[in-house]
């Protein structure tokens, strides 16, 4: 390695990864490729785990909901870490949502977990917005309605929002 | 044509990649999609402690371990976030750590994600749901397409400007070709 003195620094590497990949690291034209049919085939593994999205749902909801349970029942002290399990079980019912493209659900995952983050335990109108993000969350799910522009699912949205605007 | 059957290519038949993801059915998702491309060897961590383990244990070069080639990190998991391990590998000793190439993965909106990443030394970042393309193509770039890193006060990690192009405006840096000390390293 050469060097001069200097208060930012420059790392040229040796390409590594090109090597490892069986190219030449000095070749510019040397380059990795992924046969596309290969790109389709992953397309294809999300579409076929996408009839485990209700069955997944089901048991992150299920997991959510005990979670909540507990937070509202158990001692004080537990309280922070059952609603970090709580930030978290929303945030993964937005990413299946949104990785199998349920918009409603989604929204709802994303609208709970930022919630939980600024939630006081303390005030009752805030565990009500709770009670109300989990039982739309229920049926959407056992309805199984999919979209956010759907009739049912506005109510959805609306009935929570009541319950943010109201209580909040 | 496949990735695999034709040297001209390359593979990744020789890739170690790590995921470190809390959610056992994205993890696993990832992993399936990696395994298309093959990818010879996928490492899972469930959180950013986890994935420290196996970076350090990995790049020990102990005779049972394979240096990892690249780590791929949801940004929200309990314990350890995911933009704090990335802030743990930048800042390590060890040149088979802080080298690491990391893919931030998140289901915030792009902007926040690239910034973040961006400004933590992340080497590409993935806006969830995650598509077979867009996974294809940030392992390509990372391959293919790779920055000299730089240390600079407050950033160490991949070169922030991606482009070659010039710049018309004023310059305002401060720094002199004086301030910049080069390391070309050779094999």
């Amino acid at each position: 390695m050469s060097n001069s003195k200097g208060k930012i620094e420059v790392y040229n590497r040796v390409n590594r990864l090109k090597l490892k990949a069986g190219l030449s690291h000095t070749d510019p034209n040397a380059k990795l490729r992924i046969d596309p049919s290969t790109v389709n085939k992953a397309d294809s593994i999300i579409e076929k785990k996408a009839e485990a999205y209700p069955t997944e749902v089901k048991r992150v909801l299920t997991a959510l909901h005990q979670n909540w349970v507990k937070a509202q029942s158990g001692d004080r002290k537990s309280v922070p870490e059952i609603m970090e399990k709580i930030y978290h079980n929303a945030n993964q019912i937005k990413d299946l949502a949104s990785t199998f493209n349920y918009p409603l659900m989604q929204h709802f995952g994303v609208s709970l977990r930022d919630f939980v983050e600024k939630i006081d335990m303390n005030k009752g109108a805030h565990r009500t917005i709770v009670d109300a993000h989990i039982d739309v969350m229920w049926v959407a799910l056992n309805e199984n309605v999919h979209d956010e522009g759907d009739e049912r699912a506005q109510k959805l949205k609306s009935l929570v929002q009541k319950a943010i605007n109201k209580y909040s | 044509m496949t990735s695999s059957s034709k040297n001209d290519y390359g593979s990744l038949k020789n890739f170690t990649i790590l995921i470190a993801e809390d959610f056992h059915f994205m993890a696993d998702l990832l992993s399936s999609m990696l395994r298309e491309f093959g990818v010879g060897k996928i490492l899972l961590a469930e959180n950013g402690e986890d994935a420290k383990d196996l970076i350090r244990y990995n790049a020990s070069g102990g005779s049972d371990t394979k240096p990892m080639d690249i780590v791929l990190t949801d940004w929200l998991m309990p314990q350890m976030n995911g933009v704090e391990l990335l802030k743990w590998i930048r800042s390590s000793e060890k040149d088979n750590i802080r080298f690491l190439p990391v893919v931030l993965v998140s289901a915030y909106t792009s902007e926040e994600v690239v910034s973040v990443a961006r400004d933590n030394g992340a080497n590409e970042a993935i806006v969830k749901p995650v598509s077979g393309k867009m996974l294809a193509d940030r392992i390509l770039h990372i391959v293919n397409h790779p920055r000299p890193f730089i240390k600079a006060p407050g950033f160490f990690g991949p070169d922030r400007r991606r482009s070659e192009r010039e710049f018309e405006g004023e310059e305002k840096r401060q720094s002199t070709e004086q301030d910049v000390k080069i390391y070309n390293e050779q094999l």
